[in-house]
């Protein structure tokens, strides 16, 4: 129990502290203020109906995108919404839906206009699922969408809200070696993404997302830059033991993570 | 096989040299089933290849063995892993001949279904890398154990290679616990292992131990169908005893963040699931 607080008294005080980072590099957004990160409507909570079906049916391609949404993503492609999006979507500091959905419109450099979360969506699966677009009018986007607006039911719209998002970590003091990254790789996360950044599967079904490889993302998604994929290392890696790594290992590993092989960028491929 | 290289299982594995192991003993074992009579029950498993001429000597020695044992050792051995795999057979049936030594079906049962009402952990078809780990972990003291530790002591590096590799090779249905689980137990539990308790930092137990505990080789072993006495016993260990072999304390972590009546859901409910058929090496 003891233990249990402390733990719980030091996700705080770190949570406070990364949230005057968030302040400092968020710009021009207004950034919540307070105490509390938001939290999402309990599954209980989800009503009876043609759109609680909808929102069920966003949860179940969240958490297995390739069994329900499975000819928008890349034929070789393991990962799933969740891979990234922990807790299905709800977990801060891992994207969440809950922090995105009232972000949407916004303005991208990434396409340099202003997107829709449908639009958003897309490129989720163009990049990340190494796949191809869904159209916005297709039952895949549609339930996403219910699932990610139910979920923010109640969050102020158009604020970046505590938790939303990925954490920035400060420029690492050193610049990040792929030689520290492998070791950090070989101790903390090879147990699960395997040497060779393969996953793991269990009777057939892949449990743990390839880190690398043509099953992973390709190198035109968000967690191919390394200051993406270290805030994502750092606050939520490994599994419940979030914050463990240190910022500059969390750089190091990033940037190992991102040096191995992957798909393609499809924005840069050659059509013939 | 999953593609993880040698060195980084090592890694994972410090090798333990306990003082009373008897790390050659494998080598000696054909020379013994040949020259001694240390080793009956191996001899039974190879017994149809014997000579003509020690048959008589042969009718002595087993003399003395039961019945079952005789019928037993009829079935030819898988081709392949003939000696590893009948060492380790021999050894779950009568242990390996050291002084004081414990067959490991006095518990876990020849097909390695365990014993519920002891909490003696189902071990049939859990991977043959994470048997191992574990018996090695008990042997350094790292795994709390208090009846295993006695038990392996006198198991040899090749010894724990032999065993781990028969019990993730057996099949055996799944023993029913002792009386049936609370329902309300069950669906809490079912909550937690499927969706985890994210508030503690708790992930779902099915994202590391697979879908359904089916359990994801070579070190997350399966927890549905194991028996719900063991399973408690195992997190308590973990939150409060010395069971201190969890890769990076993953477990200790979660097992203390849980509160006890978490503890005891999540027993019930995965030992309220079927077992795994055998996986995939």
């Amino acid at each position: 129990m003891t233990v249990g607080r402390t733990f719980l008294g030091a996700f705080i005080v770190v949570a406070m502290v990364l949230s005057s980072v968030d302040r400092a590099w968020s710009g021009p957004v207004e950034v919540m203020q307070g105490s509390e990160i938001f939290t999402p409507p309990p599954d209980s909570e989800i009503p009876a109906g043609p759109f609680g079906d909808l929102v069920r049916k966003g949860e179940k391609i969240f958490t297995q995108t390739g069994r329900f949404a499975g000819k928008y993503v890349g034929a070789e492609n393991k990962m799933t919404c969740e891979s990234c999006h922990l807790d299905r979507g709800r977990k801060p500091y891992s994207a969440p839906l809950w922090g995105a959905y009232v972000m949407y419109p916004r303005y991208r450099s990434k396409n340099h206009m202003v997107n829709k979360l449908d639009e958003r969506i897309q490129g989720c699966f163009r990049f990340s699922m190494n796949g191809t677009a869904p159209p916005v009018t297709s039952d895949t986007v549609k339930a996403l969408i219910a699932y990610s607006f139910w979920m923010s039911r109640g969050a102020p719209v158009g604020v970046r809200l505590k938790g939303a998002g990925l954490v920035k970590l400060p420029p690492p003091a050193r610049p990040p070696s792929l030689f520290r990254g492998k070791k950090v790789y070989a101790a903390r996360c090879a147990l699960c993404h395997g040497a060779h950044g393969q996953g793991r599967t269990s009777h057939g079904g892949q449990v743990f997302p390839p880190v690398w490889g043509n099953g992973s993302y390709n190198k035109g998604a968000g967690f191919y830059k390394i200051d993406k994929l270290a805030g994502f290392i750092k606050m939520n890696m490994p599994l419940s033991k979030g914050d463990s790594l240190t910022d500059q290992e969390s750089w190091d590993v990033a940037a190992y993570v991102d040096s191995q092989p992957r798909p393609a960028d499809p924005r840069k491929l050659v059509r013939r | 096989m999953d593609g993880m290289s040698d060195d980084f299982i090592k890694g994972l594995i410090p090798e333990v040299i306990f003082p009373y192991s008897t790390p050659s003993r494998f080598g000696r074992i054909i020379g013994e089933i040949k020259n001694s009579d240390t080793h009956p029950g191996h001899r039974r498993l190879t017994g149809f290849r014997c000579p003509v001429r020690r048959r008589t000597m042969l009718k002595k020695v087993l003399s003395g063995i039961a019945l079952s044992v005789l019928i037993a050792g009829g079935a030819a051995p898988p081709a392949g892993a003939v000696t590893l795999m009948a060492w380790g057979k021999h050894i779950a049936k009568e242990g390996n001949g050291t002084p004081g030594s414990t067959a490991c079906m006095e518990c876990h049962r020849l097909k390695g279904g365990g014993m519920p009402s002891i909490g003696a952990p189902r071990i049939a078809g859990q991977p043959r890398r994470y048997i191992a780990r574990e018996i090695r972990e008990v042997q350094a003291g790292k795994r709390y154990g208090p009846v295993m530790s006695g038990v392996v002591q006198n198991l040899s590096r090749r010894d724990i290679q032999a065993v781990a590799l028969y019990y993730s090779r057996v099949h055996s249905p799944k023993i029913r616990d002792v009386g049936e689980p609370d329902p309300s137990h069950v669906s809490k539990g079912r909550r937690i292992a499927t969706r985890g308790l994210w508030k503690k930092n708790i992930p779902a137990c099915v994202q590391c131990h697979g879908p359904d505990g089916y359990g994801v080789p070579p070190l997350f072993p399966y927890i549905a169908g194991q028996n719900r006495t063991y399973l408690l016993r195992q997190l308590m260990a973990y939150a409060f005893l010395k069971r201190q072999d969890d890769p990076q304390g993953l477990m200790r972590g979660i097992a203390r963040r849980l509160t006890p009546e978490e503890r005891k859901a999540v027993a019930e409910y995965f030992s309220s699931l079927h077992p795994p058929d055998r996986d995939a090496p």
